[in-house]
């Protein structure tokens, strides 16, 4: 009984430490602009103001409409394409198969880092600097969700696909009314982690972007960050809005997240 | 990431004997017609494959053997071979190498302490208890969230003066870091970030922990307690030996996030504060990833930072290599 009462005391105790930040963020943005520091730890009259002030005043609105286009659009062709790319890995032979699997792979040792630079290069020569698909298209090919969309669509009987071509159906069709279908949940998981990825993708975001039309939540907020130091229940507020949809989606979709997340390091 | 793709590779090559396996006129032309189908589904991601993902690295190197104008934004035009003259300067520029001082710093501390958090965690939820699943959701929440905002909402917790920690620590009468915030102050600074990190990204070490101690066989424990096995004994010859996979799992993962440690450091330092080293101000958070950042986004100094990224690519390539003889020595 004391064991039990111990690790609910230990538990309760890390859970508060690992959530006091977003906590903190919640109870601050609520607090009177200009008032972050006060030392109570609920404001005694809460306000909706930051947020009526980052909204519309300094254009968290559009920036957040902004995110949503480019992380729900980016999603869209990241998964689509994975979901392609997976199926013909896993059900198809063809020429070139493992050395082109081979070298996709091994594109997974190269540090991110390593990319900002000529990728910025790229984008600018090709004229697309201040655009959406400069933000959406470098990242569509996502070599981890084509290995974790194969591992998962090879475990699929190659009898069903089979048995559909003998029934008259095309390569499309296969693809579409079988694969599809019976790989639902990785396509869920895949989009769900896409979706996070380019929603907290800030660097790339602030490097392909100087117009103040295109920022995107996180961009607005580091852009807020320098100009604004004082106004910190401000930038709460703007937090806020850039973690909430995220917060939202995990809340509703965990399972997906935190296996899609760790399925390349347990079952890689 | 490395490991996972030498098994994988292994994998397929051992399924490559499909059901056409033999050779003859029609299996060829079925090949052929295969053949085409699937670069045809494979067509969009190769493509955004090529051009991204594998044209940037050769051009990467292109880059950093070239100066590159900081004024000119037409990056093919009219570059200046320079041959090694980048990474000549980048092996004496001491900013460089004290960046990668601090990028190893910033590794030994959040490594280990990541893997002590994670591996806490997954032994306390390692139990039958109500709301386990309540509490892993909580833990691992933050995992998911942005690095920007969390770094954000801690540089508001660690405030001088009137940050709630500051005042945390000013109330049990330790006011070092009520002048400069603990973010100021030197010796802290890295510290700092590395506690905001790993609190965030705890969960995702305490899942891989968890399932790894979920799957050892309750009849070691068993036989280790009929012996008279003390419970730290226990985890010390069952547990801790068992989970070791997830552990250099984390150590290189670990590692090679912090070769690419920025958005925490950009959200809560800068890379400061700084240190005077013989005469020369250097950032106690001064990491490689910032550098290279900082190099390219601020001072456009596009060939220069694609020479950094490239002993970056380096440094990452040794350290997989390091812990891939690890691994098949020990595991």
């Amino acid at each position: 009984m004391l064991r039990r009462v111990l690790l609910y005391v230990c538990l309760t105790a890390a859970a508060v430490v690992v959530l006091f930040p977003f906590f903190w963020m919640v109870v601050t943005a609520f607090k009177q602009p200009g008032q972050a520091f006060t030392p109570e730890v609920f404001p005694s009259n809460p306000t909706l103001e930051n947020f009526r002030r980052v909204l519309s005043d300094y254009g968290f609105a559009k920036y957040f409409l902004n995110s949503v286009f480019v992380a729900t659009s980016a999603a869209l062709f990241a998964t689509l394409f994975a979901t392609m790319a997976g199926y013909v890995f896993a059900k198809k032979q063809f020429v070139g198969r493992d050395k082109v699997f081979g070298i996709l792979l091994l594109s997974l040792m190269i540090p991110g880092m390593m990319y900002v630079v000529p990728q910025f290069a790229i984008i600018n020569r090709l004229g697309w600097m201040n655009t959406y698909k400069a933000m959406i298209v470098p990242h569509l090919a996502n070599v981890f969700g084509l290995f974790l969309m194969r591992q998962y669509m090879m475990t699929i009987p190659s009898e069903l696909l089979e048995a559909a071509k003998i029934d008259g159906a095309g390569e499309w069709q296969v693809f579409r009314t079988i694969m599809v279908p019976l790989s639902i949940p990785i396509i869920a998981t895949l989009f769900l982690l896409t979706f996070q990825f380019h929603w907290n993708n800030f660097l790339w975001q602030l490097i392909v972007t100087n117009v103040e039309r295109l920022y995107t939540v996180p961009v607005g907020l580091a852009m807020f960050k320098s100009a604004h130091e004082e106004l910190y229940t401000l930038k709460m507020a703007g937090s806020c809005i850039s973690v909430l949809p995220i917060a939202a989606l995990f809340f509703f979709a965990q399972r997906y997240f935190i296996e899609g997340m760790t399925m390349g390091a347990l079952k890689g | 990431m490395a490991r996972l793709g030498k098994r994988s590779r292994e994998r397929s090559g051992s399924s490559d004997v499909g059901p056409g396996a033999n050779p003859g006129p029609r299996h060829a032309s079925r090949l052929a017609r295969e053949t085409a189908t699937s670069y045809a589904f494979l067509a969009p991601f190769l493509v955004v494959f090529a051009v991204f993902l594998a044209f940037p690295v050769f051009y990467s190197l292109y880059l950093a053997l070239h100066q590159v104008p900081a004024d000119s934004f037409d990056i093919f035009g009219g570059l200046e071979f320079v041959a090694f003259k980048n990474f000549a300067k980048l092996f004496t520029d001491t900013k460089f190498w004290w960046s990668v001082l601090m990028t190893l710093y910033y590794a030994a501390l959040i490594v280990p302490s990541g893997i002590a958090v994670s591996l806490s965690l997954a032994l306390l939820l390692n139990n039958r208890l109500r709301f386990v699943a309540a509490y892993r959701s909580a833990f691992f929440m933050p995992y998911v969230l942005d690095m920007l905002v969390v770094g954000i909402v801690w540089t508001l917790i660690y405030s001088p003066h009137v940050g709630v920690l500051t005042r945390i620590f000013e109330s049990v009468g330790i006011g070092a870091f009520t002048e400069r915030g603990l973010l100021g102050t030197l010796a802290y600074a890295m510290p700092a970030v590395v506690f905001a990190n790993v609190l965030k990204g705890a969960g995702f070490g305490m899942i891989l922990y968890l399932s790894a101690i979920q799957n050892i066989s309750p009849a070691l424990y068993e036989a280790a307690e009929i012996d008279g096995a003390t419970p730290w004994q226990r985890f010390r010859s069952i547990t801790l030996p068992l989970v070791k996979p997830i552990t250099f799992f984390m150590v290189i993962v670990g590692t090679i996030g912090a070769l690419n440690a920025f958005a925490e450091v950009y959200a809560m330092t800068s890379g400061g504060p700084n240190v005077d080293v013989g005469g020369r101000a250097l950032g106690a958070t001064w990491v490689t990833g910032y550098y290279v950042f900082d190099t390219f986004y601020t001072q456009f100094r596009l060939g220069y930072a694609a020479a950094m990224s490239y002993v970056l690519l380096g440094l990452t390539l040794i350290i997989s290599l390091v812990n891939r003889r690890f691994l098949s020595a020990e595991v």
